[in-house]
């Protein structure tokens, strides 16, 4: 025990204290912030202009309405659209459009929106500018219109706007998702989708990444020839168990970090990010699951990283031969979106208890339904009999493996490494 | 009691057999050569005797006891294939590869220093491995080795890669360790090296013990008075001469064994009718020769 303590501590304090650590670590945070935030900060950036629009009015009916509806002020109290009608009088129309070109060209005013006279029957109306990929900006406009234009329709039909915006005011769906001990939640496809894939995500990329960096660092004994020197005071299984378990370590620390980040972020951003803290919305049971599942998965996908690791003479090799263990990695992913919509089929209970999809799977189906208590257990219990039973094989592998240099071991001489 | 027995160990990788039935013992209070040529199973039996990888045959004793976790603090190994971690401190590396060994932590920084300042390289306490130089990096990695101030040091080739000032040095403390009463395993190809160091020795080729026995026992039985001479002239001599029973020659200088019953005088007189003799003396073989003999006839019986 002892031994692997050494070992372990080194492990860690070598990988902690590591540049490259430090600056994931406190990168990925601060850009996870930076994407949230950018998008808010960018939509506010593009409002803070007044758009001057020339309006040519020939149905003489829309303008006023116009001016009057769309009365949006900037944040710095100017108002957002600024309209000024033109009228066509005896001159040539292509000429006066022509004009008008000239002008949002000379960027003199930034639109010319033509209303021609038959608006009410045709339902269409033309927008001229440099830049006509402002969607917000569009979408403004053309519903503001669309609402005069409507209003006149049914005025002139006979009925009464406000009771006809009664009669068609659309219906609603609330979805509500009933959890543990009859409780309601409401919640909808979105939130849950959104909310498990950010965990299973979580999960995936820790996994693999916390994995290759034990095979890296086998194979880097490997190459530096430090192995020998280890074992002169340690067994095979002991310089495994202390890798395994002091990176496991550095995993967590760097969860620890995230995890305050993360609850910094909800605690005060959520309040300026009122879109992204509802899906972030987990309870207690899910957080002690997902601490489950990922240390078990940690410990499966580690040992088989280690037992890459431990075959392989350069990282390269290694990176081939990891493929299997991504393989088994992404089958879970891919069948996520299956997962999340029907969480108690037989393919999802079965992929859920078969060990190898089990981590992933089985907590984002908690995160989904209520999976009877017998099937977490036994997916837990059969992860862990195939952890230990994966250990006991990666430490005969391992034990050979770490000696052997120059030529890649086939799959017989594997085999024959766990004979005897 | 011997600190270290080997008896009848033997080791097979696919059909090759690196080590067959090698048996030897290793004393306290001695240097004891483990000899061969590159590649006759050296490596291999020091492996099995650091329960690297496991005998398929035999038994290894160790202070008495099979090989066990405590054994392990009290050996000393220094692998052929050298290897630290390049991204640690000199001083963090020492500590752990002390700790590794079951001396505490403020032990191993304090004998860690004594010996960097030793080995002449106390200014690098501080540096990372990878920023010293190969010769460096050897000592650092010998210093690993004895650090814990082990009962039984296994040396695999402690001298390859060293420049002379620092073979000098790190003789000195074998020989220290010696006087200690402390035993030494040293393994090498070079025997000349070993010829000055060693009591006893064991040799090896083909993975088969060829010797076994005192330093000065064997000389004694196996070492025959040989002559050196350096000449100028044509060698072809040599090869013909029928009083000579074995030839080493190197074109203007060679090792020779006479016929039995042959006096020098007598090869002498027939020497300068041929060849201008520059210098001539006789020794007995060194071990070297002994190897080459011993390993030459194993051969002409298989």
């Amino acid at each position: 025990m002892n031994k692997i303590w050494i070992i372990l501590k080194r492990e860690y304090r070598e990988s902690v204290f590591k540049k490259s650590f430090i600056i994931i670590t406190l990168l990925t945070p601060l850009i996870m912030i930076g994407l949230s935030v950018l998008p808010t900060l960018l939509m506010f950036l593009s409002s803070e202009k007044t758009e001057r629009i020339d309006v040519i009015d020939q149905s003489h009916s829309v303008y006023n309405e116009l001016t009057v509806n769309l009365k949006d002020t900037l944040k710095n109290k100017k108002p957002k659209f600024i309209f000024k009608q033109v009228f066509v009088g005896n001159k040539p129309f292509d000429r006066l459009l022509s004009q008008e070109q000239a002008l949002i060209e000379n960027e003199q005013i930034d639109g010319l929106l033509f209303i021609p006279s038959t608006v009410e029957d045709s339902g269409k109306v033309e927008y001229y500018s440099k830049n006509v990929a402002d969607l917000s900006l569009n979408h403004e406009l053309r519903n503001a219109i669309r609402k005069i234009v409507m209003n006149h329709r049914i005025v002139k039909s006979g009925l009464d706007p406000r009771m006809v915006q009664k009669l068609i005011r659309p219906v609603e769906m609330k979805t509500v998702k009933i959890v543990k001990g009859g409780r309601a939640e409401e919640r909808g496809f979105i939130q849950e989708y959104f909310s498990t894939f950010i965990f299973v995500m979580i999960l995936y990329f820790t996994l693999i990444m916390y994995g290759a960096s034990i095979m890296r660092s086998v194979v880097q004994e490997k190459t530096s020839r430090v192995i020998e020197v280890l074992l002169s005071g340690s067994t095979p299984f002991q310089l495994m168990t202390g890798k395994i378990i002091g990176q496991g370590l550095v995993g967590f620390t760097q969860y620890l970090i995230w995890a305050v980040f993360g609850i910094g972020l909800i605690l005060f951003g959520s309040s300026s990010l009122p879109g992204v803290s509802q899906y972030l919305n987990f309870s207690p049971m899910t957080f002690v699951y997902f601490v489950i599942f990922f240390i078990l998965g940690y410990f499966l996908f580690s040992t088989l990283y280690a037992a890459v690791g431990a075959v392989s003479n350069n990282d390269q090799e290694a990176q081939q031969m990891s493929m299997p263990i991504i393989l088994l990695l992404i089958v879970p992913i891919i069948f996520n979106g299956y997962i999340v919509k029907s969480p108690d089929s037989s393919l999802s209970v079965f992929l859920s208890i078969f060990p190898t999809f089990s981590p992933i799977i089985m907590f984002a189906r908690i995160n989904l339904s209520n999976p009877p208590i017998w099937q977490i257990v036994s997916s837990i219990l059969l992860l862990v009999l195939t952890i230990l039973f994966s250990i006991w094989i990666v430490a005969r592998i391992y034990r050979v493996g770490i000696l052997m240099y120059g030529k890649r071991p086939t799959l017989p001489e594997i085999m024959k490494w766990l004979k005897n | 009691m011997s600190i270290l027995e080997i008896q009848n160990v033997s080791k097979s990788f696919g059909r090759f057999k690196a080590v067959d039935k090698v048996s030897f013992t290793v004393q306290a209070g001695q240097i004891h050569g483990l000899l061969g040529p590159n590649g006759a199973g050296k490596t291999t039996t020091i492996r099995m005797i650091m329960n690297i990888i496991l005998p398929d045959e035999g038994h290894i004793r160790l202070f008495g006891q099979a090989m066990n976790e405590e054994l392990k603090t009290k050996i000393g190994y220094l692998p052929e294939e050298r290897g630290i971690y390049p991204k640690m401190r000199v001083r963090e590396l020492l500590v752990f590869l002390g700790e590794l060994h079951g001396i505490s932590r403020s032990l191993a920084r304090l004998k860690s220093q004594q010996w960097l300042q030793k080995l002449e390289i106390g200014h690098t306490e501080n540096k990372k491995v990878e920023e010293l130089s190969k010769g460096m990096q050897q000592k650092l990695q010998f210093i690993g080795t004895i650090l814990h101030d082990p009962e039984l040091l296994i040396l695999d080739e402690p001298f390859s890669g060293l420049d002379p000032v620092n073979v000098n040095l790190l003789k000195d403390i074998m020989l220290d360790f010696k006087a200690q009463g402390k035993a030494i395993v040293f393994s090498t190809h070079m025997m000349d090296a070993a010829e000055r160091l060693c009591d006893e020795i064991v040799m090896i080729d083909h993975g088969k013990k060829v010797l076994d026995g005192s330093l000065s026992a064997i000389k004694n039985q196996y070492g025959k008075d040989a002559i050196h001479i350096e000449y100028k002239g044509d060698g072809n001599y040599l090869k013909k001469a029928d009083i000579i029973h074995k030839l080493d020659d190197y074109g203007n200088y060679a090792e020779l064994e006479l016929k039995e019953g042959v006096s020098l005088n007598a090869f002498f007189s027939d020497a300068i009718k041929h060849l201008e003799v520059i210098k001539i003396d006789t020794r007995k073989s060194s071990l070297n020769e002994i190897f080459i003999s011993l390993a030459g006839e194993g051969e002409d019986h298989e």
